[in-house]
């Protein structure tokens, strides 16, 4: 559990229960969402994900529980320090762009010059400026994407929620949509070594936790922190500085991926050996701590591992010579999220 | 820090209300078709109806047997209900497209929402009914009577089609806080609101009506609406009509006890 402070924390939310008739959307959930990263929502379809953005959104009322965003509870003062992109378009076809952006601004209380500037500002910087008086209805799938996105990012919010942001994108875009979050929202960092901005590519593409892990120090404006709710575990994986799993209505598991991977043994090594000894070493490895299932095909041999880097080495002393080549496979978040849904729906199998 | 400015409370909500409106004004002008019928409709049906009753049919109970003149005011409370129904529908569009979510994620509380959206209704409603009006007073063969001065009947006129317009849009707000889908809205919509407008004396005197017929008329709002127009419009005095006054009080009561009771509604999200 993380420190819940207001100052470190952007969303904490306690006991929160939602209930839609019968069914309990969100089953007495709790969890922490700390300040500038990137928090993943996941879990399949109806398992909550939606339902908790839409209570920190200020959208629905939570029967039981207790919800704070940016450290206060929810209000219309919050939520002007709260930025949404919907899973759906959410956008009014007939509006032109620059409609849809100057609209937006208004409810947020932006007017006159700032709004005019804001909003061919955020035109340019997500490469809508060319087609800011077409209708929306004229925008492809991604380019919707983009400018639900530069609408929310308007206000400069200090917490943006994702909700499926990439779905239905093909993979250009999404890479697109992410690189697009990140440039033009990543703080800059000084470094810890006094060397001037660093900025950058390689610090750019580092989580905010990690940069202040290494000793940089943020300047300007405050970090956004994203919560997103996605399917997408490679994106998750990839994105996202810590994950949350929901399982009908329910938080099992939450940790930084790395985290959330440890423990699996899905690291695996695939390895040819010379001929003669596979039937042997196969006997001996399987007879090894921290070593899992290990079948074999032939000279090849398939061994998953709960450490890679203890097994190789003692791999190479019972081998030896013969060993011909072998591949590390590491396992991913995917795998994670295959187990603990496992586990979740084992769990409700023995209690029914 | 966010980056939105520091407007607060009556200033922010008057400047989401100001921007709402322009986006509904913005799309009803935009929305060729919409604009058009909802004016040809009612200057069709005065024209057939109208000269057809002066015509063929006994129109003995209106002055000098001018039943197109009789029929304008009623003509503008129809034209202000079908527009303010319409308008009051794209509520449902807002919802279905996902911009409502959108407005309702916004720094404004559900009614401050809900209330700029049915600014939106009541301009289109008010300024719908006053271009009928005003295409019905560049008729020659129309006889308004004015009997309270031409300004001072107009500014009537304009207040009675703005306070039934927010009646209009307090009970669409009502409804659609109940009704799941579009369809089922106009149904309903249609269903309370043609049986009111033909008891409301806007297609025939109510004075001469048997007395069962006469006590619905009084019971029904958009009677005090038709009658208050026809005051401010087509009355050569005030016999044999209510009076402006008990029009008012009803009318403007009416009006915001509703407007407010649509406004405490949540609407209905999924």
């Amino acid at each position: 559990m993380t420190d819940s402070s207001p100052s470190t924390t952007a969303v904490s939310v306690r006991d929160l229960t939602v209930e839609y008739g019968e069914r309990a959307a969100l089953d007495g959930v709790s969890l922490d969402v700390a300040r500038g990263g990137v928090f993943g929502l996941m879990g399949p379809n109806g398992s909550g994900k939606s339902t908790l953005l839409s209570v920190v959104a200020g959208l629905r009322e939570p029967q039981r529980g207790e919800v704070r965003i940016l450290g206060d509870g929810p209000s219309p003062a919050v939520r002007r320090r709260v930025g949404v992109v919907f899973q759906e378009s959410c956008l009014d076809p007939l509006m032109t762009l620059q409609e849809t952006l100057s609209l937006h601004g208004r409810l947020f209380g932006i007017g006159g010059g700032e709004l005019r500037g804001r909003v061919e500002q955020a035109l340019e910087r997500f490469g809508l400026a060319g087609r800011a008086r077409e209708p929306v209805r004229a925008l492809s799938g991604g380019l919707k994407r983009r400018l639900q996105l530069a609408r929310a990012l308007l206000p400069e919010p200090e917490l943006l929620l994702l909700d499926e942001p990439t779905t239905g994108l093909d993979p250009d875009w999404r890479r697109a949509f992410w690189e697009l979050l990140r440039t033009s929202l990543t703080p800059t960092w000084r470094s810890p070594l006094s060397l001037g901005e660093a900025e950058g590519p390689g610090v750019r593409e580092q989580s905010s936790p990690r940069l202040k892990s290494l000793g940089y120090e943020q300047e300007g404006k405050a970090a956004l922190t994203v919560l997103l709710a996605t399917n997408d575990v490679l994106e998750a994986e990839r994105e996202c500085d810590a994950v949350a799993f929901l399982h009908d209505g329910r938080l099992v598991a939450q940790g930084t991926p790395e985290e959330l991977k440890h423990g699996l043994k899905h690291d695996s090594v695939r390895l040819w050996c010379s001929n003669g000894i596979a039937t042997a070493l196969s006997n001996e490895i399987a007879a090894w701590p921290g070593v899992g299932a290990v079948t074999a095909s032939g000279q090849v041999l398939h061994v998953t591992v709960d450490d890679v880097h203890a097994f190789v080495p003692r791999l190479f002393q019972a081998g030896g010579d013969g060993i011909r080549s072998l591949r590390i496979e590491t396992s991913t978040l995917e795998d994670a999220y295959f187990r603990i849904a496992r586990t979740g729906l084992s769990a409700e199998d023995e209690t029914s | 820090m966010s980056g939105a400015p520091a407007r607060h409370g009556a200033v922010l909500a008057l400047d989401a209300w100001g921007a709402l409106l322009a986006r509904d004004l913005r799309a009803f002008v935009r929305s060729r078709a919409q604009w058009t019928s909802s004016l040809l409709f009612p200057l069709m049906l005065l024209a057939v109806v109208g000269i057809g009753v002066s015509e063929g049919l006994d129109p003995s109970r209106v002055r000098d047997g001018d039943y197109v003149s009789f029929l304008v005011p009623g003509i503008i409370v129809m034209t202000a209900l079908f527009s303010s129904t319409f308008s009051s529908a794209s509520f449902y569009q807002d919802r279905d497209s996902g911009m409502l979510k959108v407005f309702l994620a916004s720094p404004h509380t559900p009614a401050e929402i809900l209330a700029g959206k049915s600014l939106g209704a009541i301009a289109i409603g008010s300024l719908q009914a006053l271009l009928i009006l005003g295409v019905a007073a560049a008729i020659p063969a129309i006889d308004l009577a004015w009997q309270h001065g031409v300004v001072p009947s107009l500014l009537l006129a304009v207040l009675a089609v703005l306070l039934l317009n927010v009646l209009l849009s307090g009970l669409a707000q009502v409804l659609a806080s109940r009704i799941r889908t579009m369809q089922g809205f106009h149904l309903v919509m249609n269903l309370v609101l043609f049986p009111l407008l033909f008891f409301s004396g806007a297609f025939f005197p109510l004075d001469d009506l048997p007395r069962w017929l006469y006590a619905l008329a009084l019971i029904d709002p958009l009677t005090y609406a038709v009658d208050l127009l026809q005051l401010a419009l087509y009355a050569e005095g005030s016999a044999g009509y209510l009076g402006s006054g008990i029009d008012l009080a009803l009318l403007g009561s009416l009006a915001f006890v509703l407007f407010a009771w649509g406004l405490r509604r949540h609407p209905i999200m999924e």
